[in-house]
């Protein structure tokens, strides 16, 4: 006799032949086999009812299914031998289609429970092992995944994750996704928030904002226009899962310094003016401070570079009450003095502002806000002032001389306003130039592009290129063509095709394209689900994003309305990787290596924009094609790809699949050369490119070289590239340079001690070293 | 500081790398994951001198 039944944990339980009764009952409702029966039972008016019959039949096969057990000896069967012996009884029983559904359910349990180990495991990983050791762990290298939140943070993502998988992606997309054909990223987002957004910090710093916390009035000074900056990026931050970009940081904080240098000018002559006729504040303050105000109602203010019409009527109408020597004596003064400590507080507001954006928290501590900030277009004496200091504190490096990892910068480059010898800022550009030769940043985005330049209307700032992040680019708009601007707009999300996976798959060129197709059509299938997930939310789920009106058109919202029709102006991407290893695996040859491949690689880029374009149209939305960088995919699709086709030259033979169209890190290449094939893709990649350059050496030591590579950038139509050379540091003595096994400064070798008089010593010649604490 | 403390001064302490990956720097190379190292060491310099 059967008295307990032992589960997969391997307990035992009390045998309950109801148990097994309800699961065949599941089953039999599933296939309807037992419907007829149920209709001519009801049709004779048979008092039972249809349970009655489904119980009572779901009863004879359990007692069927005890007696198979019985029979085979079994007093203490398990949960596998008891499901056998149901199907063994159904089938027995004549009951073909119910044993077809009890196997699903049966299937469908296993996956289940096989999906909660899963997570179970993963979680596990998270708890247990330390970032060195799990790549899980850092897949993002911007979060700290030691740390308690950056743990927590990862149990969140990973428990998202399977839940969307399981129960709310389309089974296509979410096989597609787990199998490696696609990537969407940021699935652990997927029913929360859009990518990321552009912020007009003009817009938001007018009449004040409020975080959530707090109400912040309207900055007044230099300082509080770039510490109100850093607050918006973090506010805005746990509304996206992706990057916050200020397009017009030139423009917004100029305003910061007009403010600030009208104060000053204010304050000093006041000074002057009691120093020159020795009386008390009291009375020539409010004096001053009257006329001030007088001539700001017409239009006349104290600017940084002084102005003819304020100087001129500021003298004649102090000169009515002192001399006018002694007027022009104390202007003189108040200008020299308002300029340097407008320059000081400026200076003393980037530096905040850097700090900030680097030690803020976001998602409770786990990463800082990912920030870029755009700038260079603007020509105002103010914005120049901004952007010198801003590179200057960069240059500086933070506390203890450490690189600044954020904001991301993006210099903006221009004929006729930054990148010839003559232009307005062009001093800017060369001392951009020197200080990304130290720090890597800024990196730099070329206006002139023509598909860049296609947008340009002088005099709006909201139509010059900006790039967020790593490369996202959001301008065009097929959906509402009277918004192709910047500001306030931002991309909905994204997801990645595995290009090498289908040239392996197809072998050859023409089943390519056929295969790319339904990839395309797939993932567009995917944006467009996401996005309906997307538009069901409403502002109050986006306080600061669409609450404080910062995406655009969301101002006209109410707290409960629907943000669905403002998520038109945003942007679907469809990016790619590997296009390297594609060509090489349908040509022998990566573009790189042969002027075929490289035609072929234009060809296939330009099929999936024309993809992107025909469904913009179709659609009345923004489809845009994105040339993925993939931090964490690089290594996904590469080690699937290698399980299912093996080790292949050139394709899968190494750790990773090369960052979208580029050119392979390993190739031999100049500098010239690989931006000359690179610059067409970036022509045709409308949501986001870049390129970069590896410079060998100290670059701060060639500078001329750094420039000429920018300018042929320029010259070349890349949209966004950067410079890359090694940044090393000694946290020991603070050298900040190329390292290779000891430091130059110190002659300190990699993790060997070093006497601290010798550091003591050095101090004396650099003063600016940090003091290292860290005895380990 | 001791002796001791003087001897260990620096011990087991790393130099700092920064590099750009996918357009963003992070803190250090260690905090990369696994490909994205593979991808830093495999890097070459691309030849700056010469006209262009």
């Amino acid at each position: 006799m059967i008295v307990s039944v032992k589960k997969r944990d391997g307990r035992e339980m009390p045998f309950n032949i109801e148990k097994i009764a309800d699961a065949i009952v599941k089953a039999f409702r599933a296939s309807g086999e037992l419907d007829e029966q149920i209709k001519a039972a009801q049709s004779q008016m048979n008092l039972l009812g249809n349970d009655d019959i489904l119980n009572s039949t779901a009863l004879k096969v359990s007692a069927e299914v005890v007696s198979l057990l019985e029979s085979s000896g079994k007093t203490t069967p398990d949960i596998e031998e008891i499901q056998d012996a149901v199907e063994k009884a159904l089938t027995e029983g004549g009951f073909a289609d119910t044993v077809k559904s009890y196997i699903l359910y049966r299937a469908e349990r296993t996956r289940v429970r096989e999906v909660n180990t899963r997570l179970m495991h993963t979680l596990r990983d998270i708890t247990f092992s330390s970032a060195k050791e799990s790549d899980l762990k850092r897949e993002n290298a911007n979060i700290d995944g030691d740390t308690a939140m950056g743990t927590m943070l990862k149990y969140g993502s990973e428990s998202a994750k399977h839940f969307y998988t399981m129960m709310m992606l389309k089974p296509e997309h979410s096989r597609a996704h787990s199998e490696g054909d696609i990537h969407i990223h940021d699935l652990d987002f997927y029913a929360l928030t859009m990518t990321c957004c552009q912020i007009d910090l003009i817009k938001l710093f007018k009449n004040g904002f409020n975080t959530g916390h707090g109400h912040l009035r309207e900055p007044k000074d230099i300082r509080s226009y770039a510490a109100l900056a850093a607050i918006a990026i973090q506010s805005n931050q746990n509304d996206q899962h992706g990057g916050q970009a200020v397009p017009n940081f030139d423009y917004a904080m100029a305003d910061g310094v007009r403010i600030t240098y009208r104060k000053a000018y204010l304050n000093n002559m006041v000074k002057a003016l009691m120093l020159l006729t020795g009386k008390e504040e009291e009375e020539i303050r409010p004096l001053v401070k009257k006329l001030h105000e007088e001539m700001a109602e017409m239009g006349m203010v104290a600017t940084l570079v002084p102005n003819e019409r304020f100087a001129q009527s500021e003298a004649h109408e102090l000169s009515k009450t002192f001399s006018l020597e002694t007027a022009m004596h104390a202007q003189k003064f108040a200008e020299k003095q308002a300029y340097e400590e407008t320059d000081k507080a400026t200076f003393q507001a980037m530096e905040a502002f850097v700090h900030n954006l680097n030690s803020m928290h976001s998602r409770a501590g786990a990463q800082t806000p990912f920030s870029s900030i755009n700038y260079g277009m603007c020509t105002d004496p103010e914005a120049q002032m901004v952007m010198r200091n801003l590179l200057l504190t960069t240059e500086e490096g933070l506390g203890g001389g450490e690189t600044a990892i954020f904001p991301i910068q993006i210099f903006r480059v221009k004929a006729g306003v930054s990148l010839n010898p003559g232009d307005p800022n062009y001093e800017l550009f060369k001392l951009a130039c020197r200080v990304s030769a130290k720090r890597l940043f800024p990196n730099f985005s070329f206006m002139d592009a023509p598909y860049n330049a296609a947008y340009y209307k002088p005099g709006h700032p909201e139509t010059e290129i900006a790039y967020m992040g790593c490369r996202t680019r959001v301008i065009g708009n097929t959906a509402r063509p009277e918004n192709e601007i910047t500001f306030g707009r931002g991309n909905l999300s994204f997801t990645s095709i595995n290009l090498p996976r289908i040239a392996l798959k197809m072998k050859s060129i023409d089943l390519f394209y056929k295969e790319l197709d339904r990839m395309l059509a797939l993932v567009r299938d995917q944006l467009l689900e996401r996005m309906e997930v997307q538009s069901r939310k409403r502002v109050k789920n986006f306080p600061f994003l669409m609450g404080q009106g910062i995406w655009i058109g969301s101002d006209k919202l109410g707290w409960n309305d629907e943000v669905r029709e403002v998520l038109k102006d945003g942007t679907l991407s469809i990016g790619f990787i590997g296009l390297a290893e594609t060509l090489v695996a349908l040509t022998g040859k990566h573009h790189g290596e042969s002027e075929a491949s490289h035609k072929l690689g234009l060809e296939i880029v330009q099929h999936m924009r024309e993809f992107c374009d025909r469904e913009s149209e179709r659609l009345q939305l923004n489809f845009s094609l994105f040339a993925t960088p993939a931090e964490g995919l690089s290594g996904r699709f590469l080690r699937m790809d290698k399980k299912l086709f093996g080790v292949i030259p050139g394709v899968t033979d190494r750790d990773y699949y090369t960052n979208s169209f580029h050119v392979p890190v390993y190739y031999k290449i100049s500098a010239f050369k690989k931006i000359e094939l690179e610059a067409p893709y970036h022509a045709l990649t409308n949501a986001g490119h870049i390129s970069y350059i590896e410079m060998d050496g100290d670059p701060t030591q060639n500078l001329d070289a750094f420039e000429k590579i920018v300018r042929f950038m320029a010259k070349s139509g890349i949209g966004y590239g950067s410079i890359n050379h090694p940044v090393d540091r000694d946290p020991v003595c603070g050298f900040v340079g190329v390292i290779n096994d000891v430091c130059p400064r110190c002659g300190r070798a990699e993790g060997h001690a070093i006497d601290p008089q010798k550091i003591e010593e050095l101090r004396k010649k650099f003063p600016g070293m940090p003091a290292f604490l860290g005895i380990r | 500081m001791s002796e001791k403390e003087k001897s260990l001064y620096g011990e087991g302490v790393g130099f700092e790398r920064i590099r750009r990956i996918t357009g963003y720097l992070v803190g250090t190379v260690d905090r990369f994951n696994n490909a994205k190292r593979a991808e830093v060491a495999d890097r070459v310099k691309h030849g700056c001198s010469g006209d262009a």
